[in-house]
């Protein structure tokens, strides 16, 4: 559920890690006045639809506490052809001035949100818009909107320099599992993919130290690859996240082996090809069967089997053929998607590109 | 605002109201509105779009009522126009009030400076029973000052030698830059000129600084890696021996929408891959006098990380950071320090983090190509410590 980069790419299967660590933010609780959010990136429901979204600018999470603003629309949500520009009309501005930065479904009233950056450079703001059944697109206004935060704590600092510190985090990826916000992020200095979750609510914080995670797929251990799309999954009924890597390995870690201040060593599940990275993942079932659907930014959309996830042999060998480990299938009705999201239980909604612009469309599920 | 500094910023609408004949069944109108749009002059958020003259009855009624915005959406609305000069189907998102006998509509997100926008008052006769004339205008911010585009101001490593496990550059620019597709523009050349495949990273979100005005492209550490896949069936991105350019386009858009002012390259030499992790041990600290305000300086065998040098490395005394202006040059070797205050007696050391890194990646105690087991993870914060003493005054 995150922007797609149109930069396709190149090499094949990388192994990764990530670097776990508990948010050490001070979180604060604001009822008053809306968020005062710089930009707004990756989007996730949590619980009660709670709407986590990053604001990846000034590397902090708001809880979004939707209330009425999630009713009054038709439930359901409509396609909606070129989007972007009737969002764009409602914003006050031209297609080519927004960017979509993610969509998310709630899961009540099954009505899409997507994250909009409207304009260029520093004066560019975040927005927030609602599409339900009708196909309504509405802006959800920030004002008095109830909702807390926790900001990311700041990378370390040796205390000499004053200048300011043009060190960042990028967020590229969250999900919400048992009570935990999970935060894929990398720094725009260091080169180091981190994994943190912090507990919900934000009402204390954690103060935990990094850890890394790594995946063996290459006889040798590999460090600081970027996750690109996760989602939490339970396998054996022990909570997993399953994550996705640049060309594109697949890899599994239980979550109660990221604890503070250890190394976590994940499992390699699949190859899923190279020249490629991961966009987005949903979980659902079709005819008594599990199934993850992953979109790419240059292998389509994958259809993967979730049955041989416990049981999948692990790969800690270089591949040689163009993919291994578990197998999946290509949907080939599905081109040019952008972002996914789970519509219900048998549709997906998508954002797709075509000549006309991007698409909101409902996809039955493959 | 006061309302002789609201008048003097009062922008009439940028053409004519047009005034439209009522519907033939319509009784005679009694009102005879205006729009216009009201820009405040250090806020861009609070300007507004405003139709006035719309007649005390329908203002009451409007006050009364607080319609909706499908309501609203039906009185008086605001949309872009096209460059077909047609106004789009949907109407902006905004806010609406009525003040004295005007109705304001103040929309969610400022208007671009330059674009045309589509006002249309359409009266409020379904709520209050008092008739309207039609009024449409079409409404402009002026845009804004032509602005000088944006340009490269340097890259780092400022080097033209780099190793063959060369780990990212950081572009500099000389003013905000846009939020599309920056990758697109920057491109790897190998010393035929052709275009190296995919040598780079994509992240959602991109490498920005706050200001937008340096941007971080890391190389597919998959290729920077020896052994593993990529690495094997591609090579490193970066051949030692040969020589390459970063090409930096000129389409690459700005904060203000404009191209940059030219193309920027920078070439270099590749030499054999930088394997080994930092060694504190090699460094040559120059320590200062007691008492001046001379800098401290550290030189490195290697260039270190431009970004992580600026705040990966520090000077304690007495366990405290003692604050200055800190530089970087000769090509990322030479880190100094002109403290804000005179050097004072005490036990001193020149820190380093465990987040800093080579071009290629190697933190102190710790190569990039972590291979061992029994490796224990990063440490960011970890605090390596070097003693030094001051000189005695002069």
């Amino acid at each position: 559920m995150r922007t797609k980069i149109l930069t396709t790419l190149g090499v094949v299967a990388l192994a990764g890690v990530a670097s776990y660590w508990t948010a050490a933010g001070v979180p604060v609780a604001a009822a008053d006045a809306g968020p005062q959010m710089t930009s707004i990136g990756p989007l996730t429901f949590g619980p009660d639809g709670v709407l986590f979204a990053a604001d990846t600018q000034a590397a902090t999470i708001y809880a979004l506490e939707l209330g009425d603003k999630a009713n009054g629309g038709a439930a359901g949500t409509r396609g909606v052809d070129a989007i972007d520009q009737k969002i764009a009309a409602l914003l006050g501005t031209d297609a080519k001035e927004i960017i979509v930065t993610d969509l998310v479904v709630h899961p009540r009233t099954k009505n899409a949100y997507i994250s909009v950056m409207r304009g260029q450079g520093t004066a560019s703001k975040p927005a927030l818009l609602r599409v339900d059944g009708a196909g309504k697109i509405e802006v959800v206004s920030f004002e008095n909107l109830k909702h807390t935060k926790v900001t990311l704590p700041n990378a370390p600092n040796a205390g000499t320099n004053p200048q300011r510190d043009p060190r960042q985090q990028s967020i590229t990826d969250m999900a919400f599992s048992d009570g935990r916000l999970y935060i894929a992020g990398l720094s725009n200095e260091e080169f180091a993919s981190k994994l943190r979750s912090v507990k919900y609510p934000f009402a204390t914080a954690d103060n935990g130290t990094s850890v890394e995670i790594f995946h063996g797929n290459h006889g040798q251990l590999e460090t600081r690859s970027p996750v690109y799309a996760f989602l939490p999954y339970s396998i054996n009924n022990t909570p997993h996240l399953v994550a996705a890597y640049l060309c594109t390995p697949l890899v599994k870690f239980p979550v109660a082996t990221l604890q503070p201040g250890t190394k976590v060593v994940g499992t390699t599940i699949a190859e899923l090809g190279n020249r490629n990275r991961p966009i987005d993942m949903v979980l659902y079932k079709k005819d008594g069967r599990e199934f993850l659907l992953m979109s790419n930014t240059s292998r389509g959309v994958m259809k993967i089997p979730t049955d041989g996830f416990a049981s999948a042999t692990p790969i800690t060998q270089p591949v040689k053929t163009e993919t291994g480990g578990i197998a999946y299938e290509t949907v080939a009705a599905m081109k040019g998607i952008e972002q996914l999201d789970l519509l219900d239980g048998s549709r997906t909604l998508a954002l797709s590109r075509s000549d006309a612009g991007l698409n909101l469309v409902a996809v039955a599920l493959p | 605002m006061s309302a002789q500094r609201r008048s003097a910023f009062r922008i009439q609408a940028a053409a004519a109201a047009v005034l439209l004949a009522a519907a033939c069944s319509r009784p005679a109108p009694r009102s005879n509105p205006e729009i216009i749009l009201v820009q405040h002059p250090t806020n861009p958020a609070a300007s507004y779009v405003a139709v006035k003259g719309i007649g005390s009855e329908t203002a009451q009624a409007l006050k009364r009522l607080q319609p909706g915005a499908e309501e609203w959406s039906r009185v008086f609305t605001v949309r872009v126009l096209g460059t077909d000069n047609a106004a789009n189907p949907t109407p902006i998102a905004g806010k609406y009030g009525v003040d004295g006998d005007s109705v304001r509509f103040t929309p969610l997100f400022p208007l671009d400076p330059g674009r045309k926008y589509q006002a249309r008052y359409e009266g409020a006769e379904f709520l209050s029973g008092e008739s309207s004339q039609l009024a449409e205008a079409i409404v402009a911010l002026p845009a804004a000052a032509a602005a000088e585009p944006v340009h490269v101001t340097g890259i780092f490593p400022s080097s033209d030698r780099v190793p063959e496990n060369q780990l990212r550059f950081y572009i500099h620019f000389s003013g905000p830059m846009g939020r599309r597709g920056s990758l697109e523009h920057v491109s790897l050349l190998d010393d035929r000129g052709k275009a190296v495949v995919d040598p780079f990273l994509p992240v959602d979100g991109e490498l920005w600084n706050a200001d937008r005005t340096r941007y971080t492209v890391f190389f597919d550490p998959g290729r920077q890696k020896r052994g593993i896949l990529p690495n094997r069936e591609m090579g490193f991105s970066l051949a030692a021996g040969h020589k390459y350019t970063l090409l930096i386009d000129r389409e690459w858009v700005d904060g203000n929408g404009n191209p940059l002012r030219e193309s920027y390259r920078k070439s270099f030499l590749v030499d054999a891959p930088d394997l080994a992790p930092l060694d504190p041990k090699g460094w040559k600290i120059t320590p200062p006098h007691e008492g001046s305000r001379d800098p401290v300086s550290v030189i490195f065998p290697e260039p270190l990380d431009h970004g992580l040098l600026m705040r990966a490395i520090g000077v304690r005394r007495n366990d405290a950071p003692v604050v200055g202006d800190v530089r970087v040059d000769s090509n990322e070797t030479r880190w100094t320090m002109t403290p804000n205050e005179p050097w004072r007696s005490g036990d001193y050391a020149l820190i380093a983090l465990g987040v800093l890194e080579d071009l290629a990646g190697n933190r102190i105690g710790r190569p990039f190509e972590v291979v061992s087991k029994d490796d224990k993870g990063e440490d960011d914060a970890a605090i390596n410590a070097v003693p030094f003493s001051l000189l005695p005054p002069r």
